[in-house]
This record gives C-alpha cells, structure tokens and sequence, in this order.
C-alpha cells in the first residue's frame, strides 16, 4: 500500500467472566488421549483459563470495543467513513442476510459511514477486511477513516476447537485512517486454497437434527482427517507464501521485520511456526495464550494492543501480523511503528 | 473513472479503467405462478396486490443447489470473458440468502475457488444490504483491482435459494414474490465497456434488522417459525428509501462530473411493479429506462436482479456506446447504493 493508511488505534474488550480451561475440558467432554507422540493436548495446551459473555451478545462485546477505542483515537463518529465486521462466526442473525455492522453504526452514531461485513477468510477476516479496506481507501478520495470490529461470541459447551485450541469471547476494534504516517500499513497479502472449505464450518439451522438438545448445528465442526491429511502439509507453505508475498509488496525482508504477531492456538503451535521461520521466540507475542486462549480474527487485535502496550513493540519497528483462517486461508500484513 | 487525487493517480496508476467483461444467470428451469405460492403459504392474493407486485412467476429450484447453480454461471460468465480460470485475482460473494453451510464461518466463494479451478484467485464475501450487496461487491472490487497492480480480474457471484416456505416477503401485506437463480459478472482491468466510473453508498444503522431472518443464529437459535426472512413493513414503508437514493445518485454524479439527464437507463431490483414506479418517479426516468419485464417473470433474485437487468440492458440495445447508466438499491432503507456505469 502506497498510499499511507495508518492504524490510529486499536482496543479490545473481554468480559469478565472467566472459565479453567480444565472445566472446559470436562464439560465439553475432550479426549484425554495424547495428539502424537509428543503432544498431550489437555496438558499443553498453554492456556489456563478463557472469558466467556454470559448475557452479553456477541454484538455488545465489538460495542464495548468500538466504544473504547474511538475514546482512545479521540475520533468523532461523525468523521467515520467505512464500518467494517470481520466477525468470523455467526452473530445475533444469520448471515449473509445481516451482519452487526448496521447496529455499531446506529450505537455509535456514526451518521456518514457506510456499514457492511466482510464474512470471508476465518481468523484471516482481519487480513481480508485490511486488504478490502485499504483498498477502497486508496482508490477514493472520500473514504478517510474507517472502523473495523469484530465481536465473539461461541455458543455454550462449543469452546474447544479440538484438536486446535480452547476459544475466548471478546471483541476488537480498530481505527484506521488514511494520511496517518504512524503504525503504517505497508502490505497485505491474502491466500485462500477453495479445496479445504469445508475443514471448519457450522451445520447452520437448516440442517439441524430436531433431536439434537444441544445445538450442534451452531458448534464449529471439523473435519479431523482432512485436517490432518490436507490442511497440516499446507499450513506452513502458505504461511510462507503470504509473508513473502507482504514482504514483497513492501520491498522489505524478513531480518527486517522485528516483531511477529501471531495466534493464540497452542504452545505447539507457536513453537513449529517459530522453528519453521527461525524466528526467536522473543520476537513473538506468545504471552495471550496462557491469559485468554485463542478469539479467532480478534487475536490480531488483541495481541497487537497488549504487545505496544507492553513494550515489545517499539518505535521503527516492522511488525508482521500473520495467521491463518478455518483451514483454508492465510493473511499476513506488515506494519510499519 | 473515479478521480482520484493526483497523489494517488501517480503512485497507482490508475488510469486502468475496470468494466464489466462479461455476465452471466442461471436460473431454475422449474418455474410457478405466484397464485399457487400464495396459496401454499396461506396468503391472499387480492387483484390490488397483483398490481403492486407485477410479478406473475418465479423460478424455483427443484433439486439444484444454490453453488451447483453459482458454478454454471461463474463457468459461463468466464467464457464470455474469455477469461482463463487460472488468471483469476479475486472472487467475491455477494449472496444475501443462508448458504449451504452457517455464515460467516463458510462461505461458498471457497468452495466455488475449488470447483472452478482458480488457484490464484482468493476469495471475499459480504454480508448485509439486501440487494445493496451486489454494489458493496461491484465497488470493492473495483477498488481492489484499481488499488493493487497485480490485480487484474475478479468475478462477483452471487447464488440465493429461498428458503422453503418463504417466498412470499410479508405475508400479511406482501412486498415481493422471491425466486432462486444465480449470476456472476466478470470484472476485468482495461476492458473498454460497462466501465465501472464510481459506487456511493450510504447506511441507515437505524433499520439494521428492517429486513433480516430472526432465528437460527446466536439471538434465537432453536424456534424454526424464526427462521425466515422477515420484513417489518411499518418500518419500510416509514424509510425515506427514494429519497436517500435521489440524494445519494446526486452526491455520485456531482463527484463524477455527469449530469442526470446524461443517465439513460437505470438498472433497478425486480421487487415489486410498486417498487420500480416509486424508483423511477423520484429519479425522473420514463418507462423504457428501466427494465420491468423481468419482475414480471422471475420475481426479486436479490442481488442476482442486477445482473439479469444487465443482460437484458445489453441485448435490448437500449444503451449506446459511451452512455452512462445507474446500477441502484434502497438495500431495503438500510443500505443505499448507487452504481455509475459507461457503456
């Protein structure tokens, strides 16, 4: 991205109730059984413990975050131009008929905008609303300050992604603004392989089992075999090509880049990608794991904040955000401090 | 073209005009008068309904799925482009009705990126607007083709399949008659025709859930009389939905230089034969400058209502070169859109 579009800011909110990921594990009814050889999924899985919203709705977990963050930006609602959801799991209504974006724009009271969701690419979304946005505000004058946000909200005893991660409630909102030279976004570069699009996906309502008291249809299911047969060869290739590709468009390389933000899946996983890419685990935000477990497209967000506001991320840094997305997407995008 | 600053002209070159290369539809075969849909959803059919619908049949699936019906036409429209699949940049879904799995955790540009073949492409979706959607489609693509050198393609697709028993919008007081169908368009750098010059569009936060389905989702996940597309009539009739689009057509062709009796035709949803006339009263085109056959034969197709008006545009003859035509939606008072074309 030429032009220079630059996050003002960014915030996140979690609620406060918290759950031991060991109650998850027992209520959700997790195998106890070992991943390989090496990897005891209930044991080190690194995360202690993860927030969950009791009566407050996945769109008034992306309120609390949008709230915050315009207080912290200091941005008049009045000034926004685009409202964006990348929300990556079902909201209050079914989509694509409907998306939250309509509700944080009459909450907030932002007269100007245009509101709509970007309902593609997982826990990439974020990396698929950046490229969408940067884009729309690249090619056209008027479009100057924009708002994306995401609000989480799993449905009850669906909080294990087995075998990938235990999940957190929470939502995420970022500023953007174009002409803003500071945290610049220099890239972004998606990838999305069509052949694993149904590794991770919800049944939905119209092929529910009228049996079913627990509501499954609104669980994330995974297709574990094609998982690991499809998705596991590819992961660390794609996550290659999506790198290089952000680096590429940014003429920079990778010793450049300084600092890594990077999901909250599993102590195993963030170990491969650092030994696959021979990136010091310092230079990766590992700490969110143990504290909140993975929120999907909000780990970008959330990592982010909590990596600046505790000092890893410094002035002149070059920071990639990278992550992948339900299986069969990948994002990556540099930001220049 | 859009005008860019002067700024953004150098950096991006983006004198490379976008158009509309090639469209394409499929609809079901299987088609029904809509005095039997009305009696098996238990509505009355008065002669003053008729009327203000305008809508005789809809086509109706009867077995295909909405991506088998996405996968024909992607097929057909990247013909008519003659477009290689493998070239293809960016595939972007503007389906409004639920897919064959839960949104947004899948969608189906993923599995349509699969089934055609297009290993470079990736793959964007949206959510919300209504028939509004096609334009958030039409004008993000631009944008990303015009923004990012290395894009060059994209293809819009759309497949809406009603849900069962749903096809009557509002029952008590009906608003339109919905059928099932598919279209794409392919959207191409440097195509000399149906150039895309600009897209405004405008939200009303406040009429978020005018038009949305209830149940099946996080609010009321268990009831099925929920799960269908419902319409608060009050709520839309109150809209100032012509007035919104008048304001908005105006903003667009103030920004791009034109002048309104420059615009020839108008491209319109299929809703109802009401709908149009109001459309058309406040924007001040004559019959003939919009198309209302197609209401009449396929019903409203969602966003896929553009793309069928496109094809009839374009065969009707009715635009000559180097006109310009509107592509516009009220997105049922919540999402207003405005398209401006050249052919």
């Amino acid at each position: 991205m030429n032009t220079a579009i630059g996050i003002v800011g960014a915030s996140y909110y979690l609620p406060p109730k918290r759950k031991a990921v060991t109650d998850i594990f027992r209520d959700e009814q997790i195998p106890a059984e070992p991943l390989a050889a090496n990897v005891d999924f209930q044991r080190d899985i690194g995360i202690e413990a993860v927030h969950m919203a009791s009566e407050e709705t996945a769109t008034s977990l992306a309120l609390n975050a949008c709230r915050s963050v315009l207080e912290k930006t200091a941005t008049d609602p009045a000034e926004i131009d685009l409202i964006i959801d990348f929300t990556s799991i079902p909201e209050e209504y079914v989509a694509p008929t409907w998306s939250a974006a309509g509700i944080v724009q009459k909450e907030i009271g932002a007269p100007h905008a245009f509101a709509t969701a970007v309902n593609t690419g997982g826990c990439a979304s974020y990396h698929t609303t950046l490229k969408v946005v940067c884009s729309l505000m690249a090619a056209h004058d008027r479009y100057r300050t924009a708002l994306l946000f995401a609000g989480d909200k799993v449905p009850e005893f669906n909080h294990t992604y087995y075998p990938i991660t235990v999940i957190c409630d929470g939502g995420s909102a970022v500023i953007l603004k174009k002409g803003h030279e500071r945290q610049r976004i220099l890239s972004v570069e998606v990838a999305t392989l069509g052949k694993l699009h149904d590794v991770w996906y919800i049944p939905g309502f119209h092929r529910r089992d009228p049996a079913d008291k627990d509501r499954k249809w609104l669980h994330m299911t995974a297709d574990i075999p094609k998982f690991n047969q499809e998705v596991i060869p590819m992961n660390l290739f794609m996550f290659r090509k999506v790198m290089r590709g952000a680096l590429s468009l940014a003429g920079r390389k990778q010793q450049e880049v300084a600092y890594y933000i990077y999901p909250t899946f599993s102590t195993w996983d963030q170990k491969a990608f650092c030994q696959a890419f021979m990136v010091a685990p310092e230079k990766v935000f590992t700490d969110g794991l143990q504290r909140h477990g993975h929120l999907q497209e909000t780990d970008m967000v959330l990592d982010y904040v909590d990596a600046i506001d505790e000092g890893h991320i410094k002035e002149g840094d070059l920071v990639m955000l990278t992550t992948n997305g339900a299986g069969f997407s990948w994002g990556a995008a540099l930001i220049q401090h | 073209m859009t005008r860019f600053s002067s700024e953004l002209r150098d950096i991006f070159n983006m004198e490379t005009q976008v158009g509309i290369a090639a469209a394409a539809v499929t609809l079901p075969v299987r088609k029904r008068v809509v005095g039997s849909l009305f009696q098996e959803e238990s509505a009355t059919l008065k002669p003053g309904i008729g009327a203000r619908l305008g809508i005789e049949e809809v086509p109706i699936c009867n077995g295909e799925s909405a991506s088998t019906m996405a996968l024909a036409t992607c097929q057909e429209a990247l013909r008519r482009a003659e477009l290689d699949v493998a070239q293809l940049d960016v595939i972007v879904d503007y389906s409004i009705l639920p897919q064959e799995y839960l949104v947004p955790a899948w969608n189906m540009s993923n599995k349509l990126q699969h089934e055609l073949g297009a290993k470079k492409a990736f793959t964007v979706g949206f959510s919300g607007g209504g028939a509004t959607n096609f334009l958030v489609a039409l004008g993000s693509a631009a944008a990303m083709l015009q923004a990012n050198e290395k894009l060059t393609s994209a293809l819009l697709v759309a497949a809406d399949v009603t849900i069962p028993g749903n096809r009557i919008l509002n029952p008590s007081d009906p608003v339109s008659v919905l059928g099932d169908a598919a279209g794409a368009m392919v959207l191409k750098k440097g195509v000399k025709g149906s150039v895309v010059i600009d897209t405004e569009l405008h939200s009303d936060g406040s009429y978020h859930d005018v038009c949305y389905i209830p149940g099946g989702a996080l609010a009321h996940p268990d009831d099925p009389a929920l799960y269908r597309m419902e319409l608060d009539k009050k709520r839309f009739d109150k809209a100032p939905k012509s007035e919104t689009l008048k304001a908005t057509l105006e903003t667009l062709l103030e920004r791009a230089g034109v002048k309104r009796a420059d615009v020839v035709f108008g491209l319109y949803p299929n809703l109802s034969a009401d709908d149009q006339q109001q459309f058309a009263d406040a924007m001040g085109f004559s019959p003939g400058q919009i198309d209302t056959d197609n209401r009449k034969s396929h019903g409203h197709l969602q966003g896929t209502d553009f793309v069928v008006n496109y094809l009839s545009m374009i065969e009707s003859g009715t635009v000559d070169k180097g006109q310009y035509f509107v592509a516009a939606s009220h997105g049922m008072g919540f999402l207003a859109g405005v398209s401006l074309l050249e052919l």
